[in-house]
């Protein structure tokens, strides 16, 4: 009888298991294709590096969503691109502005209060067989003058003043990317050790 | 009857009437704060001109709203941020003590500045109980709302099962929960768990675009509770409440029979959201002071009291039959 009533209660957790992931399963499942690409997205500023570490520090309150004043913060829900309800900024759509709301309001260490110039979110990254003044299809300069950083972090060429250049002081906001002309956004946001330059040549 | 005329003046049963204020008022916030920071962004990008309508309007309806409190919306209004899970009230952070403990076991390491933003929540816990279930979760509401649904659908001839389950289920849910986190590295008690949910969903919702994963579990809550148990979710299977229920086994304020007033009616029974006792002093860890038998009572024999434990079965009330005939045995 003992054991029967351990069988009854087991299958009823494992029921109650499946019922609870259900919806999440569900929400995978009929999730729209992404038309942005994951690998594109970045964490917020004064992020724990390691993405594990991150991952376990956030509590998906989403307060720092709520404070950012460009709305560029967004969660992971069922896109499958991280840690259920941590966030994330894809600055393709919209990028950061680095006023530093998001790490004041978090209540844990997943973000932490960073001075702007030592936030690091990767640096950005050009591809130069397709941005506009690399391969001589015209003048932009777009990404130069949105740069919340100046001539620190993105500057032209000395010898064509429109061909743009990252240099070290960049902290990877991407701003760079939302304002970006070119459709196949030859500026991203990559990590540090991948350097500021690239030539894809699809 | 000499006693019901000494009743202390404190009009404890219209506590109730408070406490469903209280949940409609921390409702309205959820449902309100993220039309606000909506509107701080627009404030933000100072762009009123490009505008879409229906946006304009929002931004004509929240500035009517918050213009008497401030006169700078995008600072001022960061003042009240956040849900019941984790927030901001006027500088001061607040946590529910699950994300705090979810947060400790997926990392494995304790982080001391968020202990403090739990502390005010615990201390109010150990002293008052379960009380954030019936008090502030955002929850209960829509779950007290669908109890009254499940009432008017039994009243109509429809079949609302009502099976007991044990209620020591909650805090094998809330352990199980704690050891995933830990195993996956992620704060998962914070997907099952309707307060989180429900505040981050209306943000998604409102600010985002759309509702996530959270809404279709939450929506299988309500039916588990309208079809399977009375609040099953609440009794049975929150972690939550399961960890606010073990803060609060020793809280000092707690609900008690008055014997001398009880005339043995069990309103009191058939209307305790979570099946309680209170008409043979059963309260137990679970109750969490939502005042329902105190208002409900119809000779007002049930109060708050300070003590640490519930006194046990203090017999047949006073003014009840069973009482009376015990009365009459033992004159004869």
């Amino acid at each position: 009888m003992q054991r029967r009533g351990f069988l009854k209660r087991a299958g009823m957790l494992a029921t109650g298991i499946a019922a609870g992931g259900l919806p999440y399963g569900i929400a995978r499942l009929t999730a729209p294709p992404g038309q942005h690409d994951p690998r594109r997205h970045v964490r917020l500023p004064g992020a724990l590096k390691d993405e594990a570490a991150f991952a376990a520090a956030c509590i998906g309150c989403g307060l720092c969503g709520e404070v950012c004043p460009p709305r560029c913060i967004r969660f992971h829900r069922s896109d499958g691109g991280g840690a259920l309800n941590t966030p994330y900024i894809d600055p393709q759509r919209k990028a950061c502005i680095l006023c530093g709301k998001c790490m004041e309001v978090c209540p844990t260490e997943a973000l932490s209060v960073t001075p702007r110039d030592e936030i690091d979110m990767g640096i950005a990254q050009i591809d130069r067989s397709a941005c506009y003044p690399w391969v001589d299809q015209g003048i932009c300069g777009a990404c130069v003058s949105i740069c919340p950083l100046g001539e620190r972090a993105i500057g032209f060429k000395m010898w064509n003043q429109y061909r743009p250049v990252v240099k070290k002081a960049c902290v990877g906001c991407g701003l760079c990317v939302e304002v970006c002309p070119h459709p196949s956004l030859p500026i991203r946001i990559v990590e540090r050790s991948q350097g500021t330059v690239t030539r894809h040549s699809i | 009857m000499t006693t019901a005329n000494q009743k202390p003046s404190f009009p404890w049963r219209h506590l109730n009437k408070l406490r469903w204020l209280t949940l409609s008022v921390v409702m309205a916030m959820l449902v309100l704060l993220p039309f606000v920071h909506v509107y701080q962004t627009y404030v933000a990008a100072h762009a009123y001109d490009l505008l879409a309508p229906a946006e304009k309007r929002l931004y004509d309806v929240m500035e009517t709203l918050t213009s008497p409190f401030t006169g700078d919306p995008a600072a001022d209004l960061d003042a009240i941020k956040g849900t019941v899970w984790s927030g901001n009230l006027f500088g001061l952070k607040l946590s529910d003590p699950l994300a705090w403990l979810g947060q400790a076991a997926a990392g494995l390491e304790l982080y001391w500045p968020m202990l403090v933003t739990v502390l005010i929540p615990v201390a109010a816990t150990l002293v008052f109980g379960r009380f954030f279930c019936g008090w502030i979760c955002p929850a209960t509401l829509l779950y007290e709302l669908n109890s009254n649904l499940r009432a008017w659908l039994h009243w109509l001839g429809f079949k609302t099962g009502n099976r007991r389950f044990d209620r020591r289920f909650k805090y094998l849910v809330l352990a199980v929960g704690l050891v995933l986190s830990a195993l996956t590295g992620s704060v998962l008690v914070a997907a099952v768990y309707p307060p989180a949910i429900i505040g981050r969903e209306l943000y998604y919702a409102v600010a985002l675009g759309g509702f996530g994963a959270g809404t279709l579990f939450f929506v299988l809550t309500l039916l588990f509770d309208l079809l399977v148990a009375r609040r099953g979710f609440c009794r049975y299977l929150c972690p939550g409440g399961a960890l606010y229920s073990l803060l609060g086994r020793y809280r000092l304020v707690r609900i008690q029979r008055v014997v001398e007033d009880c005339n043995d009616c069990a309103k009191c029974n058939a209307v305790c959201e979570f099946g309680l006792d209170p008409l043979r002093d059963g309260f137990g860890q679970e109750c969490n002071n939502c005042t329902a038998c105190i208002a409900v009572c119809p000779t007002d024999a049930l109060a708050f009291r300070l003590r640490v434990t519930d006194a046990p079965y203090q017999g047949p009330g006073h003014l009840g039959r069973q009482y009376r005939k015990q009365q009459a045995k033992k004159a004869a």
